[in-house]
């Protein structure tokens, strides 16, 4: 007699599927500057998170012009905004001592953290420390990172966010949010997805969209008329001198 | 007075006749609390302070006057602290007194109109048809005639006036603040014995402000160095606590946050806690069920300690306001002083970014006049094509808030706002900073970025 199958683990979602970011857990997603909103709406949408309690948002010293989290927008993710709590660090180093502090305690609903560029600090030592408290106090850490390259941690996983062009509305009108989003790394789990996400505000929450239908050039219409003729339409064999 | 204004005037009136009137609203919790404090700072002349609601106080300098040098110079001193717009006598009975402040008689009560009895106005009027103009008068009448006429009230009053009958005073019973010290008989050479110190001390005040039902938002710890050094450290919590731990912990954030460290130098002689503000704090319920508290929002003590750590304006929360400007429509402030703000529910509204630029930053732009949206943009050096675009969203200057504003054409810009979306993908908040119709060569400003 063949021995019978292990049962599938009721738990486990069938693989494919957008996992969430769970509780107890550490999260990273990487995005660019020009994504930042859509790393943010992301982080947001997708946390596991109690819809009562606050939101730690920690944020870095910027130089130049920031950017400041709006209540209305928030709002249209689903977020209260008076739940939002944002702290502002001198440094990274200090980032990441509030952002501890944060995941051990236990009345936030999840711990955000922005950080720009190489984070030195943030190295294998301080994602251990950072699960370790998720994992006490059973609440979600993300930690976006800005314009950084991917560095080895212990994180549970790891996404890259970016914009993507949205389905219109009538009279050539931007469509609700969306997204591409990659499961770049998973512990424990399958990765290398992509997922194409579409923020549906009768649901409030992100609904996945078919990959490969993308709206193309010809449904989303030419560029606005009155626009001047791309140069490469009128490009001749030679390339164009500057003049002057 | 001098400009013919009464109270109980209209403000119109009173405008009227003194165009330059400076108003307040009637604040009278405000005026409550101001008249408390004053009468703690009255403590400094005698014990026996009360308060004659709902602007005045009574102060009993029976025995005090001489450490001041003479009535004369305590009235002085008094009238110092208080302030220039204080009306004051001195009298033997504190009805007496109270009716000479309030009724600006000589020292002579005699001479005090009846209305310094604060009688209704019909015994008021009665007494003045009677030809009865001053308390003179009334005191050579016999007092069973002024009482079967005007009531008993009259004569009580009138006799607590002239001092036949005692006017006692109640004094106002301040409450002790919170202070406990320590004093060691040998100086204590470490600092974290003096922490440990410490420590006890909070749990003997929590203790006291158990009972109390207090619990502290402003400790101040002061240790007393033996070369007469004094390091003060103050701790500042956004809800009332008791619990010893928690003030610990805000104590050593406060201290690793030092410029320069505590030296004990020779040793600390005395170590002084004060609860420097209190606020009332009920004993809490342990829940049967879970015997857990419960805690819905109780990031109050993590906002405390990032508060000391990183400064009260690192921690902030978002208010709205009631501004229409999108950077104005909401506002940062430490979550250490809000008590709670409830953002307004949602009526329909044009759609807002996630993300706001501050400041907002100015693009190069083509887009056909006079308000279709922008075609191409060019920031941060790199051009981008728009795709789609939704708007104008029109949002007028705030001309209230211009001096002539009102005026036409003096404004200030209107914007124009669009939705906008390029060829990658990605959703802008564009803005063009006035009509052409207001402006020859308006500019455009990338406010926000949407998800």
């Amino acid at each position: 007699m063949s021995r019978p199958q292990a049962p599938a683990c009721i738990e486990d979602p069938p693989p494919g599927t957008l996992p969430r970011l769970a509780r107890a857990q550490l999260h990273e997603v990487h995005a660019s500057a020009a994504d930042w909103a859509s790393a943010l709406a992301f982080a947001f949408g997708m946390v596991e998170a109690d819809r009562a309690r606050p939101v730690l948002l920690l944020r870095p010293r910027r130089k130049g012009a920031g950017f400041v989290p709006c209540g209305e927008g928030l709002r249209a993710l689903g977020v209260d905004p008076a739940r939002l709590v944002i702290v502002d660090a001198r440094n990274d180093a200090a980032l990441l001592r509030a952002g501890l502090d944060a995941a051990r305690s236990s009345g936030p609903a999840a711990v955000l953290m922005e950080s720009w560029g190489a984070m030195r600090e943030y190295d294998l030592v301080a994602s251990r420390r950072l699960i370790l408290a998720a994992e006490g106090s059973l609440i979600p850490v993300v930690i976006l990172r800005g314009d950084a390259e991917p560095r080895s941690s212990a994180a549970h996983t790891r996404w890259t966010v970016s914009s993507t062009p949205s389905t219109p509305l009538e009279m050539r009108a931007p469509g609700a949010a969306t997204l591409l989003v990659e499961l770049v790394r998973r512990r424990g789990g399958p990765a290398g997805q992509r997922w194409r996400l579409e923020w549906n505000e009768d649901h409030g929450g992100f609904r996945e969209l078919p990959l490969d239908t993308r709206p193309s050039t010809e449904e989303r219409g030419p560029p606005l008329p009155g626009t001047v003729v791309p140069l490469s339409a009128v490009r001749t064999r030679a390339p164009l001198r500057r003049t002057a | 007075m001098r400009q013919g204004l009464s109270s109980g005037m209209t403000l119109a009136d009173a405008r009227a006749r003194s165009p330059d009137l400076a108003t307040a609203p009637h604040d009278p919790v405000a005026d409550a609390r101001v008249l408390e404090q004053l009468a703690g700072a009255m403590i400094a002349f005698t014990p026996l302070v009360a308060l004659d609601a709902p602007d005045g106080l009574l102060l009993d300098v029976t025995g005090c006057a001489h450490l001041f040098g003479g009535e004369e110079a305590l009235v002085r001193r008094v009238v110092k602290e208080v302030g220039p717009t204080t009306r004051h006598a001195l009298a033997p009975h504190s009805a007496a007194a109270r009716a000479l402040a309030r009724f600006g008689g000589k020292d002579d009560v005699r001479t005090l109109p009846v209305a310094a009895l604060e009688l209704d106005e019909g015994a008021l009027s009665g007494l003045r048809r009677a030809g009865l103009e001053t308390l003179g008068d009334l005191a050579a009448r016999p007092m069973a005639g002024l009482a079967a006429r005007f009531g008993e009230l009259a004569v009580s009053r009138l006799r607590a006036i002239l001092g036949e009958t005692g006017s006692p005073v109640i004094p106002v019973r301040l409450t002790e603040p919170i202070r406990l010290e320590t004093r060691f008989p040998e100086p204590l050479g470490r600092t974290d014995d003096a922490l440990e110190v410490v420590e006890d001390m909070l749990t003997q005040a929590a203790r006291t402000m158990g009972q109390r039902q207090l619990g502290g938002r402003r400790w101040a710890v002061t240790l007393h160095r033996s070369d007469n050094q004094r390091r003060r450290l103050v701790v500042e919590t956004g809800l009332a606590v008791r619990d010893p731990a928690a003030v610990m912990r805000l104590l050593r954030e406060r201290i690793d946050t030092l410029s320069d460290p505590l030296d004990p130098g020779f040793g600390f002689d005395a170590i002084t806690l004060a609860v420097l503000h209190a606020d009332h704090l009920p004993s809490r319920q342990i829940l049967l069920e879970s015997g857990k508290e419960e805690n819905a929002d109780n990031v109050s003590a993590l906002v405390d300690q990032l508060s000391v750590r990183l400064g009260e304006d690192s921690v902030r929360r978002l208010i709205p306001r009631d501004r229409h400007l999108p950077e104005k429509a909401q506002a940062l402030v430490p979550a250490l002083r809000l008590r709670g703000a409830a953002w307004p529910k949602p009526e329909d509204m044009p759609p807002r970014p996630l993300l706001l630029l501050d400041p907002p930053q100015p693009v190069e732009v083509i887009a056909g006049v006079p308000d279709s949206p922008p075609q191409r943009f060019r920031w941060k050096g790199r051009l981008h094509d728009v795709i789609l675009a939704e708007g104008p969203e029109r949002i007028g200057a705030e001309w209230w808030l211009k001096r002539g504003g009102h005026m036409p054409g003096a404004a200030g810009e209107t914007r124009d706002y669009y939705r906008i979306e390029d060829g990658a993908g990605r959703r802008y908040w564009i803005f063009r900073h006035g009509l052409f119709s207001e402006k020859p060569d308006p500019r455009w400003y990338l406010h926000g970025l949407f998800p």
